[in-house]
């Protein structure tokens, strides 16, 4: 479903991202975990389509990212760690336009927005401008927005910031049953808990290279303790 | 004054690290660019004043009240400017600031974090109007042979007048705040401002200046000018500035000195009075501009039939913009503003007096007709600067949802042509027909005119649009201001390059054509191929123009990092 082959970001002569290989499978749920600087977010950026990578390939359910944007990007459903929004909007206009970009059409929009409003507890609020919501109420309505058209791949960076705990609990089981029906979704985190709970493979980042994949139980024997959590497992494989 | 320094010095280092931005490779270009534009507007207006001033000078009689008046109307027009600019800024600086959470949340005084703010705003909102200024008051003293003393002492009444200005205006802002919203109040500022501006304007206007050069009209204004030896308003601070520039104008520079130790004591109660007040007032304004904005409007969805013809990306980006652009109130004053110059244009055809010109009145209706295609362009520039070239920069720091969404950047800036082509094209051919009838020119003339704004328009659209997605700033808090950067600047040039070539390239043949048709001929083949030359010619610049700033803007954007 998520491919990266030899997936490299230079900014000038700093490698961001260094070759990366990746291959996330149809309803695997892939937590993407590393220090600041690390190079999660421009990894998510180049698999969004929202930066060119220097070299290599984003392939989305077997679409090449830089030869076919469009086709790929109708595949995914993208959420950015800030939700910044078009703050004169109100909340169904927004759904409205990327529903028109995604291009979900009237019938199915009318139902599909009212669901993810009220999945997303902002039905009340749908008539209200963005720009009177708070970053938490922002947040929920960019995943309604990256949901709204059914994607086959959601990619998201920082799942959980400004969430309220029933939201991130919601989240949570709502990814879990997503990845049920075949979603593949990818994820970056700083939450190592929310990673642990709900990943079925972890990927770790460190200055532009995957330095370890697996489960969780795959990394603990990489760092030769069974006990560990992905805490301790994160600072052993990522201290200097 | 050590915590007031530290909390200037991020302004000041972030100015000095400008040069460490590796990716800023044309940045000595650019100063150099903008430095030239500064230096050549001032030089103008020095060149101007000098002029001016010493031709009153020598007016026999009255040419010290004309330059006295010129002087009084200057430092008003100068204390006005500068009350307004310091409401703006200091509003921003003091109350919108991103960065005031921050700075609020540290170990100091907030007067202090006022006294620090209230100097930036001051520097930032008045070094431009006073060093634009300072060359009408260098001509006085060259005109007057003024000593050495004149010139030290405008610099210090220039600099009183300043920190009057800014302390009336940010005492304004601190009991206003208290009552409505600061971003309420920019807006609300921002209108009156306007309102007064635009009163101004039509007053300035309809009172037919044209006339004065008229020997009948301007007797009778040299008598009306004979009586404005009245003084000006002595509560005034701009008086105060006027009495001692005026006293040292003279050699007298005892008085002058007086009027400046006045206005002086007065700079001093103004900024002890703002701190006192800051002191107990200013936390709790802020706390206040901090809050939620009350809502005011609902906006109930319901459906869209509108704008239903169009594709739905299209349809999609239309909506969005047309809301975005009619739910800011900033943007409505833009709008009185653009109806504003549309009736003083029309209204400038209107009142030429074509019929006392020395050229018979045909020729000179068609000519001006002619010269009108190319004014009408410089208006359509000017329009699409504050409207089309922000389009792509307005996005913000939302673009990262054009990037996301499948739709690709050409298809984006193209949507965005579009949206903004079909009101500048109405406009402007509205502007071009309008004056023509009021010129009563030929036919042939009506539709030149016409066909080459159907032609000019796009092509200046698409240089807003293109341009303004290679030198997008999605940082900025006024996308509006935009296109005074370097891109913006860019634009305007290649745009009145643009325009002014047009008009060369069709100078000849329409002449040919237009005389041939008044008196009678028909034109000979070489007269035929050299029309036919220049418009395809035309056509094809028009093309070129459409083209090629739209490829360069998608390139451009396509690498930029978000």
């Amino acid at each position: 479903m998520i491919e990266l082959k030899e997936l490299t970001k230079r900014y000038n002569d700093f490698p961001a991202v260094n070759g990366l290989n990746l291959v996330v499978r149809k309803g695997e749920i892939f937590g993407f975990i590393g220090p600041n600087g690390a190079g999660k977010t421009t990894t998510i950026n180049m698999m969004g389509g929202v930066l060119a990578p220097t070299s290599g390939a984003v392939m989305i359910c077997g679409i090449n990212m830089q030869d076919h944007p469009k086709k790929a990007k109708s595949k995914i459903g993208y959420i950015p760690d800030r939700p910044y929004l078009y703050e004169k909007l109100t909340g169904i206009e927004f759904l409205k336009f990327i529903g028109d970009l995604y291009g979900v059409d009237e019938d199915t929009f009318l139902n599909k927005s009212r669901e993810k409003l009220r999945l997303f507890s902002l039905s009340e609020w749908a008539d209200d401008l963005i720009e009177s919501y708070s970053h938490g109420m922002k947040q929920r309505l960019v995943m309604a927005a990256a949901l709204l058209h059914d994607p086959e791949v959601i990619i998201i960076d920082e799942p959980m910031v400004g969430l309220d705990p029933l939201v991130i609990n919601m989240v949570k089981s709502l990814f879990q049953h997503l990845a049920k029906e075949g979603v593949t979704i990818f994820m970056s985190t700083h939450t190592l808990k929310v990673a642990e709970d709900i990943c079925d493979r972890i990927g770790i980042i460190h200055k532009g290279s995957l330095i370890a994949t697996g489960t969780a139980e795959d990394l603990k024997r990489d760092i030769q303790n069974k006990d560990a959590d992905l805490e301790e497992i994160f600072i052993k494989l990522t201290e200097e | 004054m050590k915590d007031v320094i530290t909390l200037l010095r991020p302004r000041f280092l972030s100015f000095k690290n400008k040069g460490l931005l590796k990716n800023d490779s044309g940045r000595g270009y650019k100063l150099a660019l903008f430095g030239s534009i500064g230096i050549f507007f001032w030089g103008g207006i020095f060149v101007v004043s000098l002029r001016v001033i010493g031709y009153f000078k020598e007016i026999e009689g009255l040419g010290d009240v004309l330059a006295d008046k010129l002087l009084s109307m200057v430092l008003l027009t100068l204390f006005s400017l500068l009350v307004f600019s310091n409401i703006l800024t200091s509003l921003s600086k003091l109350y919108l600031s991103r960065d005031l959470s921050l700075l609020n949340s540290m170990p100091v005084p907030s007067y202090k974090i006022f006294i620090a703010r209230w100097m930036e705003s001051t520097l930032d909102s008045s070094w431009m109007v006073i060093v634009y200024t300072l060359p009408v008051f260098i001509s006085y003293g060259i005109v007057y042979g003024a000593g050495f003393f004149f010139y030290g002492n405008i610099v210090l009444v220039i600099l009183i007048l300043s920190i009057i200005s800014a302390g009336i205006s940010v005492i304004l802002n601190m009991i206003v705040v208290n009552f409505v919203p600061a971003n309420r109040i920019r807006n609300i500022f921002i209108f009156i401002g306007l309102c007064f501006f635009l009163i101004l304007f039509f007053a300035f206007r309809f009172l037919r200046p044209e006339r004065l050069v008229d020997p009948e009209a301007f007797s009778n204004v040299l008598f009306y000018l004979r009586s404005l030896k009245a003084p000006a308003p002595p509560y005034l601070p701009s008086t105060w500035a006027f009495d001692s520039i005026k006293a040292t104008l003279s050699g007298h520079i005892m008085q002058g000195l007086f009027h400046t130790m006045l206005s002086l004591s007065w700079a001093g109660v103004m900024v002890f009075s703002a701190i006192i007040i800051s002191n107990a007032y200013y936390f709790k304004g802020l706390s206040k501009a901090q809050t939620a904005q009350v809502r005011l409007f609902k906006y109930k969805y319901s459906g869209h039939r509108f704008l239903g013809f169009l594709t739905r990306p299209c349809r999609a980006f239309m909506l969005k913009e047309i809301r975005t652009f009619f739910r800011d109130q900033t943007q409505w004053s833009q709008l009185f503003l653009i109806a504003a110059l549309v009736v003083i244009y029309v209204y400038n055809f209107n009142a030429l007096p074509l019929e006392k010109a020395p050229i018979k009145t045909i020729y000179l209706q068609n000519l001006l007709s002619f010269l009108n295609i190319g004014l009408a362009g410089f208006v359509l520039i000017t329009i699409t600067a504050r409207f089309a070239y922000p389009a792509v920069s307005s996005e913000g720091d939302a673009f990262w949802l054009v990037k996301s969404v499948p739709i690709d950047l050409r298809h984006y800036l193209w949507i965005k042509f579009f949206i903004y082509f079909l009101p500048l094209l109405v406009l402007t051919e509205i502007l071009i027909i309008a004056t023509n009838i009021l010129l009563k020119v030929t036919p042939f003339m009506m539709v030149l005119s016409t066909v080459d704004i159907f032609l000019l328009v796009p092509g200046v659209v698409s240089m807003g649009i293109g341009f303004g997605a290679a030198y997008p700033d999605f940082k900025s808090e006024n996308p509006a201001q935009t296109v005074t950067s370097f891109g913006g600047l860019l634009f305007m040039m290649v745009c009145a390059g643009y325009v002014g070539a047009v008009i060369i390239i069709e100078a000849g043949p329409v002449y040919r054509i237009f005389m041939a048709d008044v008196q009678g001929k028909v034109l000979t083949v070489f007269e035929w191929v050299w029309v036919l030359g220049s418009f395809a010619l035309v056509f094809s610049f028009s093309i070129a123009a459409v083209m090629v700033p739209m490829k360069f803007g998608e390139k451009r954007l396509s690498k930029m990092l978000i």
